[in-house]
């Protein structure tokens, strides 16, 4: 049985495309078969973050005009076997990929992956449009803002409103000490606008710089808070049930506090 | 729901005891950020009204969940419209020509459905009883 999810959250820079990177690695590390969907045609990061921009030839514009079968198009991933890209085109815009050729591209890749993720591109026009065509379940991730917030309820109802009922919410970024002090959103806070069920959340971590910029994925360091979160919802997306860990203990408070004490 | 066209031939009496033929329409659901629903009588939501959601009735207008949206009761001049919620705390609330929005800073929750209405020419909100509101009428 294969997935084909999407992950999207409306405004931009809230963690998209880490958190592909990262549920993609965490599943593959699983030993489960998955390949990862750049939809943001333009403006392509997923490569990047993953550490395999210099080993694209062929993209997805490729794939979808039928010049060449995907399977030219796919990289396989430095570390693990089972973990393919589709990298976005970078020279081209949203336009050069319609719904309909999302959805053929979907169901031929669901024949060969248990899990297809796609990385939705910011907004609500044309490329989520494509990017939300052919998935089965959606995963919205959120930061503890206002403005991320809102645009997460507006990308719900829009979800909704395309079939894709009951998404999952991610909690990206949230910084325990300031939530306790009563400067950022809780996640009763976030839960209580959006509504929906809460996939998991991930503590605002350095680690996930320092990964990202050395082309890997945090979900492989054991030692990091953020990494540890990561794996917790992958193990959730497999469908186990995984308590929320406690994000005020250990390494994650004292490099808080560290940070503070720097300010 | 954009479809929803309103018509101004028709007259909303929302703040009458009876509905008679007014047109009203059940939402079961919560409208989110960017949903607007435009509608030529009373609306009953069963669900939350969210931040950036816009209901526009010439009717009266029940949330049966937290109003956090923007709602405009009697919107084509019925001044008798209301708005009741279980939770009243909207972006913006407006009731045939009045305005208003709620102060700055955070407002208390007060645990109880609440009711706006016009009152002297100004929209007021007080708790809703059903018993006080039934006497008043």
């Amino acid at each position: 049985m294969s997935e084909v999810i999407v992950v999207t959250s409306g405004k931009g820079g809230v963690g998209k495309t880490t958190t592909t990177a990262n549920l993609g690695t965490g599943l593959a590390a699983a030993g489960h078969k998955v390949v990862l969907v750049d939809a943001d045609i333009g403006l392509r990061n997923l490569d990047v973050v993953m550490g395999l921009e210099n080993r694209i030839v062929y993209d997805i514009t490729n794939v979808t005009d039928g010049q060449i079968p995907y399977k030219k198009a796919l990289i396989k991933d430095k570390r693990y076997d089972g973990l393919y890209l589709l990298p976005a085109a970078q020279t081209k815009d949203k336009t050069a990929v319609s719904p309909e050729q999302m959805r053929e591209l979907c169901d031929e890749l669901r024949q060969e992956f248990e899990y297809v993720i796609i990385d939705c591109p910011a907004g609500i026009e044309q490329g989520f449009k494509n990017a939300i065509a052919g998935a089965d379940r959606a995963v919205v991730v959120t930061t503890p803002e206002v403005s991320a917030v809102r645009d997460a309820d507006r990308i719900i109802g829009l979800l909704e409103a395309n079939e894709l009922r009951e998404p999952k919410l991610i909690v990206n970024r949230l910084r325990y000490n300031m939530v306790k002090a009563g400067d950022m959103m809780s996640i009763d806070d976030i839960i209580d606008i959006l509504a929906i069920e809460l996939l998991g959340v991930v503590p605002e971590d350095e680690m996930v710089v320092i990964t990202t910029n050395r082309g890997e994925t945090v979900v492989q360091d054991d030692k990091s808070r953020s990494g540890q979160a990561y794996r917790n919802i992958v193990r959730r997306i497999k469908g186990e049930q995984v308590p929320l860990m406690d994000l005020q203990e250990g390494g994650f408070l004292t490099r808080l506090r560290k940070f503070m004490g720097l300010k | 729901m954009d479809s929803l066209i309103k018509n101004p031939d028709r007259q909303a009496n929302g703040g009458e005891d009876t509905i008679g033929d007014e047109n009203t329409i059940l939402i079961k659901r919560t409208l989110r950020s960017g949903q607007r629903l435009h509608y030529d009588g009373n609306v009953v939501v069963m669900g939350d009204v969210n931040p950036g959601a816009e209901i526009v009735a010439s009717g009266n207008v029940i949330i049966m969940g937290q109003l956090r949206g923007v709602v405009h009761a009697g919107a084509s001049g019925n001044e008798k419209a209301i708005v009741m919620s279980f939770r009243l705390a909207p972006t913006q609330l407006r009731i045939a020509n009045h305005i208003t929005r709620p102060p700055d800073g955070d407002s208390p929750e007060t645990g109880h459905p609440e009711i706006a209405s016009i009152k002297n020419g100004v929209v007021t909100i007080e708790p809703f009883h059903a018993s006080a509101d039934r006497q008043h009428r």
